[in-house]
């Protein structure tokens, strides 16, 4: 076991190193958060905690994601390979990323909901505060789990911009950004069955004072084992080329 | 009575990409303590043989065991140290972070001071790995190789981002590091190094040992000596049936005889009175490779 924390411990001290991530990752969705809750006329309270919540979902999509992408620029350099020839089994390597995932995704989290509570004057109850941060950290684990996909399964060029629009993409679509009241009737449809409109879906209900819907963990536990076995195909398929 | 397992031992072991084979039926064994060259040209197929050897690739046939076991169940056990060809620094870690990690991953590793010393990088220990030169790099995947004190340390190319002056460093310090009774197994296509720092060499080519032997048994395999004389305007007819000579080449005026009994070679011509110019050296191992590759001459500056 020693052997999976250190491992966490290196990869996680890699990825707070990287600049790209802390400003991708870390510093962007707080920044838009104060962005879009504080121009114009939106001196909105439920906007502004909505937003929270979805910025934060948005920063831990990306964060999570980003480790997939460490997974393929890992690849590209050999360094996984090295790994290949040390004691540690490839199993503890794969579990150790993962859990590299689960661990990066938690500045994100607590970054934008410091700025909504600090910044923004959001006012919920502690055990508010602490169950939508739960969720939001459990429940990026899908998303790890597609970037590990990207990242075992695609080149480090590819997985960058598949990470980039998986990220983009599943933000938007999934109203991260923009309320989905402003889409279109159609696009709102769509927007229910993305994970990330789940995702935040799970904190926004918290904020509100009440349990997720069923339809929020049916959707996501749909995705979860779909991302699940993306990870663990791309994974076998490339395991002997890492 | 048990046999102590070879360190490395490889039976008819094949490995095809595509319609490549690119090691075809290679058997040899390497004792406990042995320093190795693995010597061929690019593509001769090293790098496939040292990447059977540390299980990162199954052979298509044959076997290949490190100590009496599967690849992978030695490198689990922390028996074997590799430096591989194609490995890039790891990004946005301490030269220190780095080596300890890998360290810490074998049982019974070597401290890290010693590990720093003996790849020359103490100085670099408090340094970001992906802001060294090339060659500081090379050391660092050097301390990566030996850090956990394996049992057999591999080598592919070790010194090919290297200057003169670093290479001979590193010879210094895998000689140190081999000295304990180690087995190092590295993987060149410098003839001087594998004839300078190397026990045995085992010349590779297309996919097939060549040759086994030391520098001097693979001079001798190759056609002892060179025997030259000035031709002075006579022909060269019935020179390839002298004593000892296995081949004639004609370059301007003279001929140059390969021969396996120098001696002989002579005295027959001195019989001919063909001794203008004559002159005999011992055949230099770059010709001794030439002769067991059959490639054209094309020596890689140093």
């Amino acid at each position: 076991m020693r052997d999976m924390w250190d491992y966490l411990r290196l990869e996680v001290r890699r990825t707070l190193r990287d600049t790209g991530f802390v400003i991708g990752g870390i510093a962007m969705p707080v920044m838009m958060y104060l962005l879009f809750t504080n121009i114009g006329d939106s001196n909105d309270a439920d906007w502004r905690t909505a937003s929270m919540v979805g910025m934060a979902a948005y920063g831990a999509v990306g964060s999570a994601l980003n480790t997939g992408g460490g997974v393929a620029e890992d690849r590209a350099l050999g360094w996984l390979r090295q790994l290949r020839v040390t004691p540690i089994t490839p199993r503890r390597v794969v579990a150790g990323r993962a859990l590299t995932g689960s661990v990066t995704v938690l500045p994100a989290i607590c970054v934008v909901l410091l700025a909504g509570g600090l910044v923004n004057g959001v006012r919920l109850e502690v055990w508010q505060w602490a169950l939508t941060a739960l969720l939001l950290w459990l429940g990026s684990i899908p998303f790890t789990l597609l970037g590990l996909g990207n990242g075992y399964g695609l080149t480090a060029q590819t997985a960058g911009v598949a990470n980039m629009v998986c990220n983009l993409g599943l933000a938007v679509l999934g109203g991260l950004w923009f309320p989905v009241a402003l889409f279109p009737h159609w696009l709102r449809s769509v927007s229910a069955y993305t994970p990330t409109n789940r995702f935040a879906q799970l904190g926004v209900s918290v904020t509100q004072g009440h349990a997720p819907a069923a339809s929020a963990i049916l959707v996501l536990s749909v995705w979860l084992p779909a991302f699940g076995s993306y990870a663990v195909l791309s994974y076998r398929r490339n395991a002997g080329t890492v | 009575m048990t046999r102590t397992p070879r360190a490395v031992s490889f039976t008819g072991a094949a490995k095809t990409f595509g319609d490549v084979c690119a090691v075809d039926g290679v058997t040899l064994e390497i004792e406990r303590g042995e320093t190795v060259a693995l010597l061929g040209r690019n593509g001769a197929g090293k790098s496939t043989a040292i990447s059977l050897l540390l299980g990162l690739n199954a052979p298509d046939a044959g076997t290949v065991e490190l100590f009496g076991a599967p690849p992978e169940q030695a490198v689990r056990a922390g028996l074997v140290g590799a430096m591989l060809q194609e490995a890039r620094a790891v990004p946005r870690l301490t030269v220190r972070e780095l080596v300890a990690f890998v360290a810490g991953r074998y049982p019974d590793p070597l401290p890290l001071a010693r590990v720093l010393d003996l790849a020359g990088i103490t100085e670099l220990a408090a340094r970001r790995v992906d802001r060294l030169s090339g060659g500081q790099t090379q050391r660092v995947r050097f301390a990566v190789a030996l850090a956990g004190n394996p049992s057999l340390l591999v080598l592919d190319e070790p010194t090919a981002a290297l200057d003169v002056e670093a290479r001979r460093a590193f010879w210094d310090s895998m000689r140190a590091y081999a000295r304990g009774g180690r087995t190092v197994l590295f993987s060149t296509h410098y003839l001087e190094e594998a004839d300078a720092y190397a026990d045995r060499i085992l010349v590779l080519d297309r996919g097939r040992i060549v040759a086994d032997g030391t520098g001097e048994e693979l001079r001798h395999a190759a056609g002892g000596s060179l025997v030259a004389f000035d031709l002075a305007g006579r022909g060269t007819a019935g020179l390839e049936l002298l004593p000892g000579v296995r081949s004639v080449e004609v370059r301007g005026d003279r001929a140059r005889l390969r021969t396996d009994d120098s001696d002989a070679t002579v005295i027959a011509l001195a019989g001919l009175g063909a001794i203008r110019g004559l002159q005999v050296a011992p055949a230099s191992l770059d010709e001794a490779f030439l002769a067991l590759t059959g490639a054209p001459h094309e020596r890689e500056t140093v």
